[in-house]
């Protein structure tokens, strides 16, 4: 549990961190709020499209699933600063869809699988606690970074987290 | 955890509490004067922009104009009037490859133009180093940039459309309407809104970069010599250190030599990204805030320089340069610059003396470029009132009030020392020079308001370069 936690962490950290200014780099793609809400429902459909796929696999490789969603966020993150069309970036909201479809239902899954009805309260409250304090964290850091350097750096910071909470994925298989 | 989290906030909150950084406020790229405005428009349509003025008439608002807001003394807001950003306004209109004109929209950037003239293997004869401004701007400031063959962006302008205060949409070119020619390009926006611009084109050319390390001393007759006197030469942009170890001494030049034995073809495709911003920001930064960073950001400068030894590379592509890393956001303080117009033939002198001001007044003096404008006095507020070298200084300022009159102190004297010299100073960044200072290097000031008063008698084109030179 103490890994799930450590390793979502960090998804929520480099997520977090790159979310807002993710939003602001979608923005300034096109000058129509429709086209940035395009790229959005991209997102979002194919993260439910791929939902389907996934739900009836997840039961036995949660562990898995949620690896190769951090590694395929990590891809994406370095893929975003050499980007120069709109349909990649397309292409990458499709990715990031699916990726996201992972890390969502598997982390429940693992949140279910370890934990007990009924004694699940103060699991998800730590869980809730420490995903939240690491955005707040990693928001605040963002901004540093991007005023100091660029927001390709944090593309870049992004993806290290999310290749070292793969790592504290793959760690958790591990007894 | 929380409450770590809390006080994190909290210093965030104070820290970037400057005027500077309020979102309600307009300012331009200084993040000087932030002020209050009646409202941003985009400029979409000519009919809409006719309607904006005559709105602003009834009202009694007054109109600014805004491109990319890179200008740093208020040109393009005033308080509580109306702005128009006409950055969507910017069609490419035609290209005209016989001709070698091509006529825009005001908004179009000089990528843009760069993009509809390169399959034409046609180029842009004058414009900034860097091609992230709008024509409609550089116009209004009468821009300049490496090449040292066409002089200032005034001499490719064939002609253009302005929206004057009256309503009315008028051709201005050197045959029609001359006199608002000469008045609207380097006017600041002040005599109208420029719609749309033909400019006149030079064929792309690969060229040869080749460097060289020179004293300041020795500079204005490298120049004349090696440079202006090999036709060959098409463009040229020097530095001058501002390391402690070598403050205003040491100067490496660039030069883009023709080289017809270079096939364009094989140079000639767009750059569209810019290299090494994330380690040309770190070092940037580090020039910025020691003396030690300043020797480390010169000698390595001078050692990308010296790899870029005799590469070949298209006019177009050296004509779109790298800005990324020297983009400063911090709250408090900001990277302004500074042009000074010399001489000739009192570079060394004038370097000479700067030197002691800028030590005596502390200033941070982050990086000089050199460049060359040929005289042209064909703007009623010319720069280039004989052949001159403008050096573009960028200093790093507080923006407080008190960091503010130090800053001004310092530059006014260094506007004595370009005056004691002969020259002019830039009128597109901050108003630090005095309104006495402003007259004596531009004589034509008189002239320039009383026909401001002619043409817009009720001031509706206003922003704070009126303000701040007019001096009534």
């Amino acid at each position: 549990m103490r890994w799930l936690i450590r390793s979502q962490s960090l998804v929520t950290l480099a997520s977090g961190m790159i979310y807002p200014y993710y939003l602001l780099f979608l923005k300034n793609l096109g000058n129509s709020y429709a086209k940035y809400g395009l790229a959005f429902a991209v997102f979002t459909i194919s993260s439910a499209a791929f939902s389907q796929w996934l739900a009836p696999r997840i039961d036995h490789s949660g562990h898995r699933v949620l690896l190769v969603s951090s590694l395929g966020m990590m891809l994406a993150m370095l893929a975003f600063p050499w980007v120069e069309s709109y349909a990649w970036v397309l292409l990458l909201q499709l990715v990031m869809g699916c990726c996201s479809a992972m890390q969502k239902m598997s982390e429940r899954l693992l949140l279910a699988d370890h934990t007990v009805q009924g004694e699940r309260g103060p699991v998800i409250g730590s869980y809730h606690f420490w995903t939240s304090a690491a955005s707040g964290f990693a928001v605040i850091l963002g901004g540093y970074l991007i005023d100091w350097l660029t927001i390709d750096a944090l593309f870049y910071a992004s993806a290290v987290m999310y290749g070292i909470s793969a790592w504290a994925v793959w760690k958790m298989r591990k007894p | 955890m929380l409450l770590l989290l809390v006080i994190l906030c909290v210093y965030e909150y104070i820290r970037t509490d400057t005027p500077d950084q309020n979102p309600y406020l307009i300012t331009d790229y200084s993040r000087l004067h932030p002020v209050k405005v009646d409202r941003v428009v985009k400029g979409k349509e000519e009919e809409q922009l006719v309607r904006l003025l005559q709105e602003a008439k009834e009202k009694h608002l007054t109109v600014s104009i805004a491109g990319q807001r890179h200008s740093q003394g208020g040109h393009t807001y005033y308080k509580d009037g109306i702005v128009i950003d006409m950055t969507d306004y910017n069609q490419v209109l035609s290209v005209d490859p016989d001709q070698r004109q091509i006529r825009v929209q005001a908004g179009a950037t000089w990528e843009k133009v760069q993009k509809a003239v390169n399959p034409y293997h046609l180029s842009v004869k004058t414009m900034q180093s860097q091609n992230i401004f709008t024509v409609g701007g550089s116009i209004s400031v009468n821009a300049h940039g490496r090449d040292i063959r066409s002089g200032s962006l005034i001499g490719s302008v064939d002609s253009f459309r302005l929206l004057t205060a009256d309503g009315q949409i008028r051709s201005v070119s050197r045959e029609e309407n001359p006199e608002l020619f000469r008045l609207a390009l380097g006017g600041y926006g002040l005599f109208g809104m420029i719609l749309d611009v033909t400019l006149n084109l030079t064929e792309d050319e690969a060229y040869r970069m080749e460097n060289e390390a020179i004293k300041v001393e020795d500079y204005s007759r490298y120049f004349q010599e090696n440079v202006l006197g090999d036709p060959d030469v098409r463009m040229h942009i020097a530095r001058i250190s501002v390391a402690p170890d070598r403050f205003l001494t040491d100067m490496y030049a660039i030069n883009y030599t023709a080289d017809s034995a270079l096939p364009l073809e094989d140079y000639d495709k767009l750059r569209t990204r810019e290299q090494g911003v994330i380690p040309s920001k770190m070092m940037f930064s580090l020039n910025r805030s020691s003396d030690w960073g300043k020797n480390a950001f010169w000698s390595l400068q001078k050692l990308y320089f010296t790899k870029q030894q005799n590469k070949a590379i298209s006019r177009n592509n050296a004509m779109r340069s790298e800005s990324e890393f020297m983009e400063y956001g911090q709250p408090g303080a900001n990277d302004l610059l500074q042009e000074y117009f010399i001489p000739v033939d009192q570079f060394a002198d004038f370097v000479h003396g700067m030197k002691d001001i800028v030590r005596d007044h502390k200033l941070n003096l982050l990086n000089i470029t050199v460049r060359y404008v040929e005289e042209d006095r064909e703007a009623v507020l010319s720069y280039a009132q004989e052949d001159m070298f403008a050096l573009v200084c960028l200093f790093h300022v507080p923006l407080s009030e008190q960091g503010q009159v130090q800053v001004r102190e310092g530059i006014r004297d260094l506007i004595d020392e370009v005056e004691y010299k002969g020259g002019t100073y830039y009128l597109p960044y901050a108003a630090y020079p005095t309104v006495e200072q402003f007259r004596r290097a531009y004589p034509g000031y008189d002239d320039f308001f009383r026909k401001k008063d002619e043409y817009d008698p009720q001031h509706l084109f206003m922003n704070y370069f009126y303000e701040q030179y007019k001096g009534e």
